[in-house]
């Protein structure tokens, strides 16, 4: 993929606090000042919208005023997992990982549990069948994370973005949180993967 | 007064909103949702009614029997009445109301709430297609079925367990019943059922999709709105069939040839 797969800039108080602009086809860390600015950037993305002191551009065009089918067609090359996951918690792993292919009939339920299959073995699930049998109200802060990662993979979205990979997670959970990445890149080779987390104290 | 309004309008429009969605039951996902509400809000609730819907149809033709001093004909007419056009679906629509309208009012604010139902509009999948049509059809569906179960057990439990409580014999009863009863008691029934169903649903998605507010307080005052007009729409809904049925429909003709 050649260009920009994001840019976007944020001003506060009329000067820029946040200015990111990432290559397709890359993995970025992005670190922002304050949860304000993840929170603004995170949504920003998920829905194609910017308030008037936002800038955002995916895949090399401008959100603002984009008509809905647009917006929509944007959507489907674009993948999130926000902090509060979005698991439906009346639905298992399963049912939650396939409900947006199955909704949209977009890829064959096969395929999804597939994949779904696949990389809960590679990222070091015990029992995956077992494991997607369960409800989010039953797992753990990584185990949720993983539900929300592997639907993500389903999507196989141009553009990843993970919101807080370590945040709320244990050393050992974070470290097999960060085989997320290698997990993505070996299935979306030409995919645009963006890490957004909050800036350590004093590097910004 | 305001907010009265507010959810007659709200109300209707998600009545339109659920007629124009029903295609969205092409798509596999709101087809399961469905059938899963007609489990449990059919089945799951028919175990719990065998016992009462039984000890109804006896507790009917013993009282009036033995009250009203009237013989089988007029016992199993009353039978008829009151169990297959009032107390089938009435008791039916009152099961529903407490286990699914409660069920499906405090998981629709549960998940307003917890902001799954962003979630899903961030999938690209509507909340109305997904969560209000199956959940309308499929209560609709359970109740009318419900309603069957109820006035067979009512209607079969009245007859093999009066015998033992006054003098009467189970095949004077059945025959009585069968030369009674007629095709349109059953539609009117039915009919009525669905109406209670699609009430008491759309009222419950109404208040689960629109709690009073944003916190878990929330969740319990949905319910409470949702229950408490979900019986108040049943009852309504029952009076005017009553009314149509009984006052056009019945002393109407009665005047007209009188």
């Amino acid at each position: 993929m050649s260009g920009l797969a994001l840019r976007y800039e944020l001003k506060r108080e009329g000067r820029t606090e946040v200015s990111l602009a990432v290559p397709g086809g890359t993995t970025q860390h992005a670190r922002l000042p304050d949860g304000e600015a993840k929170t603004r950037l995170v949504a920003a993305v998920l829905s194609a919208h910017v308030a008037g002191n936002e800038e955002l551009e995916l895949f090399g065009a401008p959100v603002r005023g984009l008509k809905r089918a647009e917006r929509a067609r944007l959507h489907d090359r674009i993948g999130v997992v926000t902090q509060a996951m979005g698991l439906i918690s009346n639905l298992n792993a399963w049912e939650n990982i396939s409900l947006p292919a199955a909704y949209h009939r977009t890829r064959p339920i096969a395929e999804v549990a597939q994949t779904a299959r696949t990389a809960l073995e590679s990222l070091g699930a015990a029992d995956p069948q077992r494991f997607l049998a369960r409800l989010p109200d039953e797992m753990d802060p990584f185990e949720k994370k993983l539900v929300a990662f592997v639907r993500l993979l389903a999507k196989a979205p141009a553009l990843a973005v993970i919101d807080g990979l370590g945040e709320g997670l244990n050393r050992e959970q974070s470290a097999r949180a960060a085989r997320f990445e290698a997990e993505y890149r070996a299935r979306q080779p030409e995919g645009t993967l963006l890490f957004v987390d909050l800036a350590e104290e004093g590097s910004v | 007064m305001i907010r009265a309004l507010r959810e007659v309008e709200g109300g209707l429009r998600l009545l339109m909103n659920v007629w124009l969605r029903m295609p969205a039951l092409a798509r596999a996902p709101v087809r399961e949702s469905l059938l899963r509400q007609v489990y449990f809000t059919g089945v799951t609730a028919s175990t719990g009614v065998v016992l009462r819907a039984s000890g109804l149809g006896a507790l009917i033709i013993a009282f009036t029997m033995q009250v009203l001093d009237a013989d089988t004909t007029l016992a199993v007419k009353i039978l008829l009445w009151v169990v297959l056009r009032e107390v089938g679906p009435l008791a039916a629509a009152m099961v529903v109301i407490l286990r699914t309208g409660t069920a499906i009012s405090s998981e629709l604010a549960m998940m307003r709430i917890t902001g799954q139902i962003d979630a899903l509009r961030r999938m690209g999948i509507e909340a109305y297609d997904y969560l209000v049509v199956p959940r309308v059809l499929g209560v609709m569906i359970a109740t009318a079925a419900l309603t069957c179960y109820i006035q067979f057990l009512a209607v079969l439990g009245g007859m093999i367990l009066s015998p033992f409580v006054i003098q009467a014999s189970f095949t004077e009863l059945y025959t009585r019943f069968f030369e009674l009863v007629a095709p349109i008691d059953f539609a009117y029934s039915i009919l009525k059922s669905m109406m209670f169903g699609f009430a008491v649903a759309l009222t419950c998605c109404y208040h689960g999709l629109n709690p009073p507010a944003f916190t878990l307080n929330g969740v319990p005052q949905a319910v409470t709105r949702a229950v408490t007009q979900s019986a108040v729409a049943v009852l309504t809904i029952n009076a005017v069939f009553a009314y149509l049925v009984f006052g056009v429909l019945f002393f109407g003709l009665v005047k007209a040839v009188a």
